[in-house]
């Protein structure tokens, strides 16, 4: 299991990565449920998404599915799936940046 | 999840805000203290949830619009200030309006006079009123969120964040930035440019456009006086790097071994194709803000002076395309040159060449 969250624009620019790797099982077990609790299919796909001057955009990869969030659509389910993933990347080491 | 919390507060403290530890001691602190970085990226993590509608705020102010009315005076700034407390939530509290004495919060004593240096740029080198050009009242909301890296127009008003004191410093900090995020909202008023690919990269520049005319009208800089940056002063100490972005040497304005290189092009034999940030938007910009910068130059003297009345007429003249290129853009910068000036004035001659030296086609 991999998941992937990159945040872009800001006024600032500046790419960041949060990459996370759970090993199976117990740590798979404990994210499924957080993968699962986002509406993956109700969401734009890569391109579609549009943001709004200088706020964020956020590209949430969980395996092969992908999702692509406004900074203001970034709520419920997808806020946890990314805080969580954030957090935990971060426990790893530095945000990769670029 | 909170094993870096020493290193985290070291660092938070050692890139604050009234710091007397000299820059060479900070960068050694931070080389030796890297895991603060992700401190810094966890603090901006908490000031994700902005729920308020952009699109629908922007539909509503879009139908109070006008063009701007030249020729009549514009009125004085009406300025409110309010503090969201380290919470999500705009507007927030009161903390300072228009003609009232400074409050001691430095964050909201220099948004409340941030938006002053606007109003004036747009008042006395454009005949502009306000934002919208009918007298807008300029609203800001400072502290919000928590240690949120961030600022932004959201259709109707300023939102600043406190940064999160390890990579970034407040950011009210710095006059480009402010007078970036009104643009925004002058853009919006004369009709929009989309914010993806080249006409998003066209929305970024003209924000770092008028950005920059604030800061340098401010300052009463000339063209060869003014640092042609965006967003000095916001990184810390730690950061190696003087701004976010250089009107004058794109891809030049940090290069950190955490945050790695200025990812701006400077021609269009350098133009980045991306899907993130909307297709690019603050990285291509620097295409065409290097061609303002090089026209500036070109024509010495102050750049709120021709350069860019041949920018504003560009952008509130009404012919530009929602979805408009770069080429498109030149061409019209390259008509506005023209009528302002006349056919093969040195202004027309100095828009035509800037936009050759960075290869974009007219």
């Amino acid at each position: 299991m991999k998941i992937i969250v990159q945040r872009s624009g800001g006024v600032a620019g500046m790419k960041r990565t949060w990459t996370v790797r759970p090993e199976p099982p117990e740590d798979t077990d404990r994210w499924q449920p957080l993968i699962e609790a986002c509406p993956w299919d109700d969401v734009a796909g890569p391109g579609e998404a549009t943001g709004q001057p200088d706020r964020f955009m956020y590209s949430i990869r969980a395996d092969q599915r992908r999702a692509v969030l406004p900074e203001r659509e970034l709520t419920g389910p997808w806020r946890d799936l990314v805080e969580c993933a954030r957090a935990a990347a971060e426990e790893a080491g530095p945000a990769e940046i670029g | 999840m909170f094993r870096s919390v020493a290193y985290r507060s070291a660092a938070y403290r050692s890139g604050g805000y009234c710091s007397i530890v000299p820059p060479y001691l900070l960068r050694r602190l931070a080389a030796q203290q890297e895991p603060g970085f992700s401190g810094a990226a966890e603090a901006a993590q908490k000031a994700l949830l902005h729920v308020k509608s952009f699109q629908a705020a922007r539909a509503e102010l879009t139908l109070l619009a006008v063009p701007a009315a030249r020729g009549l005076k514009p009125g004085a700034p009406e300025r409110t200030i309010y503090d969201a407390r380290s919470l999500e939530q705009l507007p927030g509290s009161l903390v300072r309006n228009e003609g009232k004495p400074p409050s001691g919060d430095p964050a909201a004593d220099e948004a409340y006079d941030g938006l002053g240096h606007t109003h004036r740029l747009y008042a006395d080198a454009f005949g502009r009123d306000s934002i919208d050009g009918k007298g807008l009242p300029l609203e800001a909301t400072v502290h919000y969120g928590k240690r949120y890296d961030n600022a932004f127009w959201d259709g109707r008003q300023m939102v600043f964040g406190d940064g999160d004191g390890v990579v970034f410093e407040r950011f009210t900090k710095s006059l480009s930035v402010i007078g970036h995020e009104l643009a925004h909202g002058v853009t919006q008023f004369s009709g929009g440019l989309n914010y993806r690919n080249q006409a998003g990269a066209l929305n970024e520049s003209l924000s770092d456009v008028f950005g920059a005319l604030v800061e340098q009208y401010a300052k009463q800089q000339s063209t060869a006086e003014a640092s042609w940056l965006i967003g000095e002063g916001l990184f810390t100490d730690q950061v190696q790097g003087a701004a976010l972005r250089s009107m004058k040497a794109p891809g030049t304005a940090y290069d950190d071994d955490v945050l790695g290189k200025d990812p701006q092009p400077d021609s269009m034999d350098s133009y980045v194709r991306t899907s993130a940030d909307n297709g690019g938007v603050h990285i291509n910009s620097g295409i065409p803000n290097r061609a303002f910068c090089l026209v500036a130059t070109a024509l010495g003297g102050n750049a709120w002076d021709a350069p860019a009345q041949i920018w504003y007429d560009t952008l509130t003249g009404g012919t530009l395309a929602p979805n408009a290129t770069f080429g498109a853009f030149a061409k019209a910068t390259v008509a506005s040159a023209k009528e302002l000036f006349g056919a093969d004035s040195k202004e027309h001659d100095a828009v035509r060449s800037a936009w050759e030296t960075v290869k974009v086609k007219l």
